[in-house]
């Protein structure tokens, strides 16, 4: 028995409470480049490594920090497709918003819409093992089997709240960070930050930061600017 | 019956193994190295180049057009898909419908990042859906775009496309890639026949043939009587800024490249 029975269907709990597929989910997550976020008293902050498979890749058509409005930005760690499709759709809610109230998007509203999207693959549609063979049921949203997304995203943005810094995960839920780090060797960059990090940070500090803790994780150093 | 981890089911549908894998793409991946043939692309100063390799059914007759793996697509872009031919028949279709549409209701060509995104996105789509199996096929999408030159893309079954200015897929893959990247260290402009021979001589290394015959000789039986007929090993297309729409190579091009890089060596 145990937990690999019901690890294929995700509407089903498995018998120690957890919905399997989230963790392995995660896991893909953790096994994705490091990026990270700081929340400055001026600004935020957020980074990553743009680490191509090889030279011939032309790196200007590779985007890994996406802009979602003027004043809000996302990065990932996993699965790069799937955060295309919530990219898309972010930049998406962010717009009909503002064509409801003639407002740019609060920060805390688009993150909440953006979570509520990766929540929503973790419920719909199932499959049932059915003669050694996996049937799957539609829902009535006309989605059969959906696997959660692959990516935990850092969202960073300025609104009259100020800056602010999100962390939305496979699961759905999100928690607001003053400091976050995701991806392969989160706990290095963790601890780093911890050490780091003040409250009345300026930006550039924050820049600097970042780009410190970046450098801790890194197997052979590669120094390309400085 | 043991079960395994993940109930089994993670070979079989698109869910996450317990180490966040994806086996089906995984496997996609696997089905386009069982084509057997590999695929190279070079991007120029002012033009794009992909050579690929026919396979050759020697105990048919047939006409070059054959084994077509090139398709010429929508005039600008043009495709090279790899492995199975029914999955990458559906994909070109559907590129070569999304285009007209963009075309129809934006009023201009749909730009190839454009094309090779929206391609991508929706091989993402059936990793992400259980009832829909990843395409076994890598697509190499060239043209000229009008702001940014000449491009090449690539997209794969996982939904990963990247711009490129040399790359290879297939069988060979990662040998081409070795073989370019060091022609291409100190990035280099290629010249449209530069571009052309780099790509050209990237498969001939890979495929090792030292003899590299161009062409197969073979007999052909054609009203009644035996004729010698020859073919071209390689297929080549090309796009370039003076005549943006996809083109490909005459044999008789193929062996002028031929020749100049025998030539140099």
């Amino acid at each position: 028995m145990g937990d690999s029975q019901y690890s294929f269907s995700l509407t089903t709990f498995s018998p120690s409470g957890k919905l399997v597929q989230i963790e392995h989910a995660l896991t893909a997550v953790g096994s994705g480049q490091t990026s990270l976020g700081i929340k400055a008293a001026n600004g935020v902050v957020i980074a990553t490594e743009k680490k191509l498979p090889s030279i011939l890749v032309d790196e200007a058509s590779v985007q890994k920090i996406q802009v979602l409005t003027p004043n809000i930005g996302v990065v990932y760690s996993g699965m790069g497709p799937d955060s295309r499709v919530l990219v898309r759709k972010s930049r998406k809610q962010a717009e009909q918003y503002h064509r409801l109230y003639k407002e740019s998007i609060p920060v805390t509203q688009l993150v909440r819409e953006t979570a509520a999207v990766m929540q929503e693959f973790t419920q719909s549609g199932s499959g049932r093992p059915m003669l050694g063979w996996l049937q799957t049921i539609l829902d009535f949203n006309g989605n059969c089997g959906v696997r959660p997304f692959g990516v935990s995203l850092l969202v960073a943005g300025f609104d009259d709240n100020g800056p602010q810094l999100y962390q939305v995960d496979p699961s759905g839920s999100y928690f607001s960070w003053k400091a976050s780090a995701m991806g392969k060797n989160v706990s290095n960059a963790k601890t780093f930050l911890e050490k780091r990090y003040t409250d009345d940070m300026e930006l550039d500090d924050a820049v600097h930061t970042a780009i410190l803790t970046l450098k801790e994780g890194y197997m052979h150093l590669k120094l390309l600017f400085f | 019956m043991s079960r395994g981890s993940g109930g089994g089911y993670d070979r079989h549908i698109t869910i996450f193994s317990p180490e966040g894998r994806l086996f089906q793409v995984e496997y996609a991946f696997k089905a386009v190295k069982a084509s057997g043939i590999t695929s190279i692309g070079v991007r120029g100063k002012d033009s794009v180049c992909v050579v690929t390799q026919k396979k050759v059914p020697v105990r048919q007759a047939f006409g070059s057009d054959q084994c077509h793996t090139s398709f010429p697509h929508h005039q600008v872009p043009g495709v090279v898909s790899h492995c199975m031919t029914a999955d990458a028949r559906t994909l070109v279709q559907q590129a070569r419908n999304e285009a007209a549409e963009f075309r129809f209701r934006y009023g201009y060509e749909m730009p190839v990042d454009v094309l090779a995104r929206w391609i991508a996105d929706k091989s993402q789509v059936y990793t992400q859906h259980a009832y829909m199996r990843p395409l076994g096929v890598v697509a190499m999408i060239l043209g000229i775009d009008d702001e940014n030159g000449p491009r090449l893309f690539k997209c794969d079954p996982a939904g990963h496309f990247f711009g490129h200015k040399a790359t290879s897929a297939g069988l060979k893959e990662q040998e081409a890639i070795n073989f370019l990247e060091k022609k291409m260290k100190n990035d280099p402009a290629f010249s449209y026949d530069e571009t052309v021979q780099t790509a050209i001589s990237a498969l001939q290394s890979v495929c090792k043939r030292t003899s590299s015959p161009t062409r197969l000789s073979i007999m052909v039986l054609v009203n009644g009587s035996y004729r010698k007929r020859a073919l071209s090993l390689h297929l080549v297309g090309v796009v370039r800024t003076d005549s943006p729409a996809f083109r490909v190579l005459s044999t008789e091009e193929i062996d002028e490249h031929l020749t100049a890089i025998s030539e140099r060596d």
